[in-house]
Parts: C-alpha cells; structure tokens; sequence
C-alpha cells in the first residue's frame, strides 16, 4: 500500500495544499492591497511549478527542451496580451 | 508496432512519444486561451454596469471546497499513472474512478455557486464583468466535463486491455490535461476569487 | 413558413440571384457528372478518406484556388464599382457585404488554405520522413476547414452575407447595428476552421520537431522547414485568441451577453483589442512561408546555398515574437495616451529590421550566383522591390502620429495589398510552379507563367499605387462612392484598370494548368529543377510512402551534396513500411461541424444539441477504435520504386 503513494508526489501534494492554506488565509488578515497580490503571485506561480514539475513529469524525457519552450512561449504570451491588452484599453487610457 | 521496452509503457512506441510531444504542444494553445480569457477578466472586471462587483457574490466556503477538491484530484491522478508505472492495473483504476468523483464534486459546487450568483442578480447577462465571469469559469468548468467524459473512456479501456502502450498513453495524456485544470484552477482561484474578495 | 422566412437573404439583388443559380446548377453538374462517369466511389476512397498528406495538400490547393476565385471576383467588383464617381452598379449594403467577404475569403479561407496546401505536401518530404505525426488528425483540420469555408460562402444565398468588414468591428458588428445572421455566419465559420488551423498547428510542430530524417538537426532544416515551424508556432498561440474573441462575440450576437457591447459595463474596443492580438501575428503566419519559399527558389535558381542561414533562422524566431508585440499599431486613433502609442510604434518599426535582414540576405544570394530566370524565380525576383514598398509604407503607418492622416484610407489599404500580394500570393504562386512537376508529375509551362508573372506584377503596382495617392488625399476606405469633386475619380479608374489586369493574369494562370494538362510532357525527371532539398530525392510521382528507405543527411543541403559530391542518402535495406489506414471520419465530422454552425448560425438549438452529441459520439469512436494501420511488403515496395514511383 505504502509503494502507491511515493514520497515525491505526497510533498508536492502538501506543499500545494500549503500555498493554498496561505492564499485563502489572506481573506482573514488585512494587509495592504499591493502585498497580498505578491502573496497571490508567488503562491499561484508556486503551485502551477509543483505541478509541472512534480506531477507533470514535464522534465523526463529527449523532449524536455521542446516541452519547456512550448510551456514559456505559452506563459510570455498570456502575460505580453494580459498586460498589453490592460495598458492599451485601462492604464494608458486617458 | 515496435514497442521500447526500456521506457515506461506510456512512452512505448514512436506515436505514443508523438502524442505526448503534440498534447504538450496543445497545452501551450491552452495557456494562450486562458492567458485572453484573464486578459479580458482584468479589462472588464470594472464595468458592472447596474449589476454586482465581485466582492459582493463571490463567497469563500464554496470556493474554499473547490479548490481542495480539485486539488487533490490532481494528487489522485498522479497517484494513479505512478500505479500505472508500476503496473498495477487495480490501483490506478481505482485512482482514476476517485480522480473523476473528485472532479464531479467540483462540478457539483461549481453549479451550486452559479446559481447563488444568479440568485443574487449577476445572469450571463447583467455586465460586462458577470458575461467574462461566467465565461471564464464557465470554460474551465466545461473543460471539467469533458475530462470526466475522457476518463471515463479511459477507465473502460483500461478494464477491457488492462496496461498497454496505448492504453497508459491515453491515460498519461489524461493525467496532463488534469494537472493543467488544476494549474488554471489555481489562478482563477487566485486572481479572480481571493483578488476580488480582498 | 415563418420557420423559413429566416434563411431568406435580406437584401435580394440581381447578384444574388445569379449567384443562386450558379451554386444550383453547379452542384447539379458536379452530382451527374460523379454519377456519369461512375467516379463516386473514387472519390470516397481516393480522396473523402485519405488521410495522405500529399493529398490532404491537393485539396488544400484547390479549394484554395476556388477561393481566390470567389474573393477575386468580389474585387473586380469593388473596383468596378468605386471606378468612376456616383456609380451605381452596387448599392451601399451589397458593397459591404463585398469588402467583408473579400477580405476574410481572401485571408482566411484563401492565403490560409494554399499555406496549408504547400506545408501539407512538401514538409514531410523536405524533412525526409513519411507522413506527418498525426494523419488522421491533418484530415480532419482539412474538413473543418473546409467545412468552415461552405459555411461562409454559403451565406451569401442563405439569410445574408456578413457586412462590417473583415475585422467585424463591434458595436458595429453587434445585433443593433447588424441585425441578419450575416455576422453570426462570420463568427461561426471562423471558429470553425480556426479549430481546423490550431489543429493543424500543433500536428506540424510535431512533425518537424520529431520526425526528421536521420542526421538533420534543427540547424539542417530546409529554410521552408524552419519557417513552417515558426509560422506553426505563431498558429499555437495566436489562434486561441481568435477562439476566445469569437467565443464572445458569438454570445454577444446570440445570447445578448455584454462584451462588446456600449451599455451595460461592455467595451466595444475590447473586440478590436483582442481581434489584433490574433490579427498581427495572423499577417506573419501568411508571409513567414513566404519568405521560407523564396528562400527554396531563390538558391535553387541563383544556384548557391542560401546567404546567412544562421541570420535567417534568427530573424524569424525575432519575428516571431515581435509579431505578439505590435497589435495597438491596428487603433492607434482611439484614444488611448501617448505613452502607449510610442510604445507600440517603436515594437512595430523594430519589426522592419529582422524583416530587413532577410532581404539582404536574399540579395546576397543572388550576388555572384548564375541566376535561371524561370517562373518562380521571376515571382521571387518581383516579390523583392514591390513588397519593400509596402514594407517601407508599412513603417510610415507604424509611425503613431503620423498615422491619424493614414488611418482607415486608401493609403492604408495599398500598403496591406502591397505587403501581402507580392508577399503571400506571389509566393504562392512560386511555389506553385516550383512544386507542381512534384505533385503532378509534369510541368507548368514555362511562357505562359511568364506572362502571367509580367501581367500581374505590372498590374499589382497599377492597382495599387494610386491608392496611396488618393488615400492621402482623404479618400476612406470601404466608402462605396465619392462625389466627383473629391477628384479621386482618376486614381481609382486608373486601380480598376490594374484589377482587369490581374484578373487577366490570374485567368493566364488557369489557362497555363489547362494548357500544361493537355500538352506538357509527362517524362520529366524527378528533379527538374536541379534543386537541393530532399523533396526532390524522391520519385515523381511521389510513391504513397515518400520514401522507401529513410534519407540520412549530413548537411543543410544534402540532396545538393549527393548530387555534386556523391554523398550517399539513401543506405539502409528496404523494410516493410508501416502506413496508417484509410478514414471516412475525419469528413463525417467535416460534415457534422458543418450542421453544427449552421444550427448555431440560425440559433436552431435542438439540431445543434443533436450535432454536439454526434461530434461526441465521434470522438468517442475514434478513442475505443483499434487502428494500427497495414505494412507493405518489401516486394511491393520494390516494384513500386523499379516503376518510378507509378502504381501498377
């Protein structure tokens, strides 16, 4: 019974439970707006690396230099058309 | 078909290496389509016309179950292609049926929690923000449903030819698109329920 | 009949109705015609199911060639129409809906397919292997495709052609603004062959990341290679924006949800935002294969190896990330700050420079080189000058200030033309010639493709160098007339001119395929070119297999190395060959999906219930079937390549 559940995979299980347990605890504390976003950002990119890491086999075979590529490509754009699309129509519009 | 036997399973033949490279690759699309969805979320999250912002729907009991939900799902399935790797076709059946309950009771509370929206006067069509809201969640919770369905095609085969190079790769493929539902759950989790609640 | 009052076209005219009998008698003829020469069952089995990509490609190519037809016939009507001031040979509806057709007909279901049809056919030969890593999947982009492409055209003679241009803006595009189903056929059709492409996307990077020949690292791919992977790229991640965009307009238009719209919290610039965020990488997914097929010519012609490969393949990946980068460039007028107007001007006039490169490096591989001037080279060597003009133009727009006098006129729609016609068309056309004694087994010839080549470059510059004048005189785009005051009335009779002349050497074209069919010699070797990459390797007709035993490469150019110093490609023994069966699924979705937007065009919610389901039930068939394909045997094999390739 002990085999079907490997060290690694109960850590990363933890860990993800823990970041989860850290971000919802920000709705109880009243910190300012500006530091719980960080909190948010490190837990959220925390999680999403456990998981790729950890549970996605992401590294494991020839094709890791591909799979990681890919992943970055995806990851930049979202981020360039998040905040481009926020500068264009909110932030630099006066 | 020539099978490496020096690989997992899942890794076997020359396709099944070609399908996880090219599911990798559509999960690459995935992020790009979540990434717009976000885009627009943050855009319109403002513009509530008469109807409710945010704060005043979201509730953190149903969204606290959710994401534990989802999150130990994610942990089920990899339990389950770790049975899997060590050939253990009980085992990561029984995984995979927990895995697909799992995602159900998210499903179940998903619902529950559209309609207190809709109870509270935030329809499909009330604001710019209800329309992305519903749309956002709405699309990763279609995602859900399909990969129920998927699962479950999944854990037949798996009965009827227990562990072979194209069964495991379908059901490793399977765990990859899961993961990745969790990863999106986690950021509208994130930065659509604890950002708006803050 | 209040059931089918919907599916009546709203502004009936006599274009329609000409339009309505052409499609009636067309489909009649193509009907008896399958049925009078017994065909039926060869197309089911020799083309319906294949899941070949050489064939796939063929498909590709000539539904692309119909679809230039019908985007190029909505042109010469434009041009008729706007030749002369107060025309009244269309009124103002008809004329938008044929700037809307025309555009998306031309990007989408035009430049888009002959892409695909070149990709389809040549990538898996040029990187040596033998089918692309998912057959079954590249049918199926195909039908989507093509059942995208019905949908559109179809909209035309049944409830009304879209209208609010190619970019469908909104609030214009929005049911207050356009009430029949004409914007609803748009956002439908769209997303449909939009799957098809993303599908398509993903299959090729695939491929050429995995399955090239023996000894081809990344750095010995074939320029048109790399360009396919870096136009495939761009695919990936562009075309889920297009989805998400089209997603929300849909709801907009069918569910009265409040994206785009002005009431309510919506904010109709937000469909303008995203529709760019697609639409500019969109632009480099047409011209990257371009510049990867001018690459293939220009060498093979100037008969050197392409100058600064190294700079090349940088230059695209550079563009290809740039090309994310640019969007806002499309609405600098809207009113946002200056802040973000110079940020995007600068990222867009950044784009020139790898662009730059890339010219440069073409010129110097024509320096000192022994130039063949045959039909693609001569499309290669006027690709060069008109497209820096529009590439130059393209700068002067990309400049924020100086853009408020250019936006939205003729100016505007010279430069784009400009830019995609000599880069797109002209390539496609190339390549056309370039490849088509290895799809067809003989040649174009070679006089007519010159006149055609004279007739349209000539024709190009007469079309649309006058815009540039009259658009920065003031003349708007999509205006259906002008008063004669306005003095635009000789620039735009001197473009009509130009329009007769390209339907002149677009019709040479088809003459040319004509003509070659009837006359040109059909024992033509496998590489009558004397060209230098592995397509070329292989016989012609090129067996169902591609290859019989899989080419080992040392160099970027192998093939030109075997041929001028003897390097062995071929050393393996022939083994039987694993190939993947035959499938009539792909097109049954085809055909579902079809159902599927038009229930989800006319909101007939219980047929697009029933046509989800069946495209689920397809999926589901496709994941319980047992499919491990069939071998050929050596012996086959080996009469097949003693025959040169010919069946029996």
């Amino acid at each position: 019974m002990k085999e079907l559940f490997p060290r690694k995979h109960v850590y990363g299980f933890i860990s993800s439970l823990l970041l989860s347990i850290i971000a919802l605890s920000l709705y109880y504390f009243d910190l300012t707006f500006q530091l719980s976003m960080s909190i948010l950002l490190i837990t959220a990119f925390f999680q999403a690396a456990i998981q790729l890491i950890v549970f996605m086999h992401a590294g494991e075979t020839e094709d890791k230099k591909s799979i990681y590529i890919t992943i970055y490509y995806g990851v930049f754009i979202a981020l360039v058309t998040i905040f481009g699309t926020l500068l264009a129509l909110i932030w630099g519009y006066y | 078909m020539k099978v490496d036997k020096s690989l997992p399973l899942e890794y076997g033949t020359e396709q099944n290496r070609l399908n996880i490279l090219g599911f990798w690759v559509f999960i690459g699309a995935e992020i790009a389509l979540f990434g717009t969805l976000f885009a627009s979320y943050f855009t319109l999250i403002n513009r509530t016309g008469n109807g409710p912002a945010g704060a005043e729907i979201f509730e953190i009991a149903p969204v606290m179950i959710e994401t534990i939900l989802l999150l130990t799902s994610s942990f089920t399935i990899g339990l389950a292609i770790h049975a899997m790797r060590m050939g253990k076709v009980k085992a990561t059946i029984t995984f995979f049926i927990i895995t697909l309950l799992l995602g159900l009771g998210f499903l179940g509370i998903e619902i529950y929690d559209f309609i207190v929206f809709i109870h509270e006067g935030a329809t499909l069509q009330t604001s710019g923000f209800t329309a992305i809201l519903f749309l956002i969640l709405g699309t990763h919770g279609a995602h859900v449903l399909v990969g129920i369905f998927w699962g479950i095609f999944i854990i037949s085969q798996l009965f009827k030819h227990g562990l072979t190079p194209r069964t495991n790769n379908k059901a490793f493929i399977f765990s990859l698109y899961w993961h990745f539902l969790d990863v999106v759950w986690i950021f509208i989790f994130s930065f659509i329920f604890m950002k708006g609640m803050l | 009949m209040d059931f089918l009052d919907r599916f009546a076209v709203p502004n009936p005219g006599p274009t329609i109705y000409a339009s309505m009998v052409a499609i009636a008698l067309t489909t009649i003829a193509i009907i008896i015609g399958l049925t009078y020469f017994k065909k039926w069952g060869y197309l089911w089995r020799e083309w319906l199911t294949t899941v070949d990509h050489k064939r796939i490609g063929i498909m590709y190519l000539i539904s692309a060639i119909l679809m230039l037809f019908r985007g190029g016939v909505d042109a010469i009507m434009m041009r008729a129409q706007t030749a002369v001031p107060d025309n009244t040979l269309l009124g103002a509806q008809e004329y938008n809906e044929i700037f809307t057709t025309h555009g998306v007909v031309m990007i989408i279901f035009m430049a888009m397919a002959f892409i695909m049809a070149l990709m389809n056919f040549v990538i898996p030969l040029q990187i040596g292997t033998r089918d692309v890593a998912f057959p079954r999947l590249n049918a199926l982009s195909y039908w989507l495709y093509f059942a995208g492409a019905m949908l559109f055209n179809i909209s035309f003679v049944v409830g009304g052609s879209p209208d609010s241009g190619w970019s469908s803006y909104f609030p214009l595009a929005g049911t207050d603004f356009s009430e029949s189903v004409g914007t609803n056929y748009y956002m439908i059709a769209l997303q449909i062959s939009g799957i098809g492409t993303l599908i398509t996307g993903i299959n090729f990077i695939t491929t050429i990341l995995k399955m090239r020949a023996p000894g081809m690292s990344l750095m010995k791919m074939p320029m048109f290679t790399w360009s396919a992977l870096i136009t495939n790229l761009i695919i990936v991640f562009a075309f889920p924006v297009l989805t998400v965009a089209l997603a929300m307009g849909t709801m907009d238009r069918l569910f009265a949800t409040n994206f785009f719209t002005t009431e309510n919290g919506g904010m109709d610039m937000l469909w303008a935002n995203l529709f760019w965020v697609w639409g500019h990488p969109e632009v480099y997914i047409l011209i990257l294969p371009a510049f990867g097929i001018y690459s293939e010519i220009i060498s093979t012609f100037a008969r050197r190896n392409l100058y600064g490969y190294k700079s090349m393949v940088y230059s695209m990946i550079a563009i290809s990330l740039l090309s994310f980068l640019v969007w806002v460039h499309h609405f600098f007028t809207m009113g946002q700050g200056a802040l973000v107007n110079s940020i995007f001007s600068i990222t867009t006039m950044a784009i020139a420079v790898p662009t730059g490169i890339k010219i440069f490096n073409w010129l110097f591989t024509l320096r000192k080189g022994s130039i063949v001037l045959t039909t693609p080279m001569l499309y290669s060597l006027g690709f060069i000058p008109i497209f820096t003009i529009g590439g130059v133009t393209g700068v002067m727009l990309g400049m924020a200030s100086a853009d408020y006098q250019y936006h939205n006129t003729m100016f505007l729609v010279a430069h784009f033309h400009l830019v995609i016609i000599p880069g797109v068309v002209f390539a496609m056309i190339a390549g056309l010639f370039y490849w088509w004694p290895k799809m067809f087994g003989f040649m174009l010839n070679e006089r007519l493709g010159k006149w055609s080549f004279w007739f349209i470059a000539i024709s190009v510059c007469l079309t649309f160098f006058p815009m540039f004048i009259s658009g920065l005189d003031g003349q708007a785009r999509r205006m259906y007339t002008y008063s004669e005051s306005t003095g635009f009335g000789v620039w735009n009779m001197i473009s009509f001119i130009g329009a007769i002349g390209l339907a002149i050497g677009f019709a040479l074209i088809v003459y040319n395929i004509y003509y070659s069919v009837r006359y040109s010699p059909r024992n033509i070797p496998a590489d009558p070119w004397n060209a230098r990459s592995l397509e070329w390797a292989t016989a012609t007709p090129v067996p169902d297999y591609n290859f019989a035993i899989l080419p080992e490469v040392k160099s970027t150019e192998a093939f030109w190395d075997s041929k001028i110093y003897g390097d062995k490609l071929f050393n393996k023994r022939i083994e039987p060959i694993h190939m993947p069966n035959n499938s009539g699924m792909p097109f049954i979705m085809g055909i579902i999906f079809f159902i599927w937007g038009f229930a989800f065009v006319f909101g007939l919610w219980i047929l697009l219930v029933l046509s989800t389901i069946g495209i689920g039930i397809c999926l589901a068939l496709r994941s319980y079937e047992k499919d491990e394909g069939y071998y050929i045997p050596v012996d086959e094999i080996e009469r097949v390549e003693k025959t040169g390739g010919k069946k029996k």
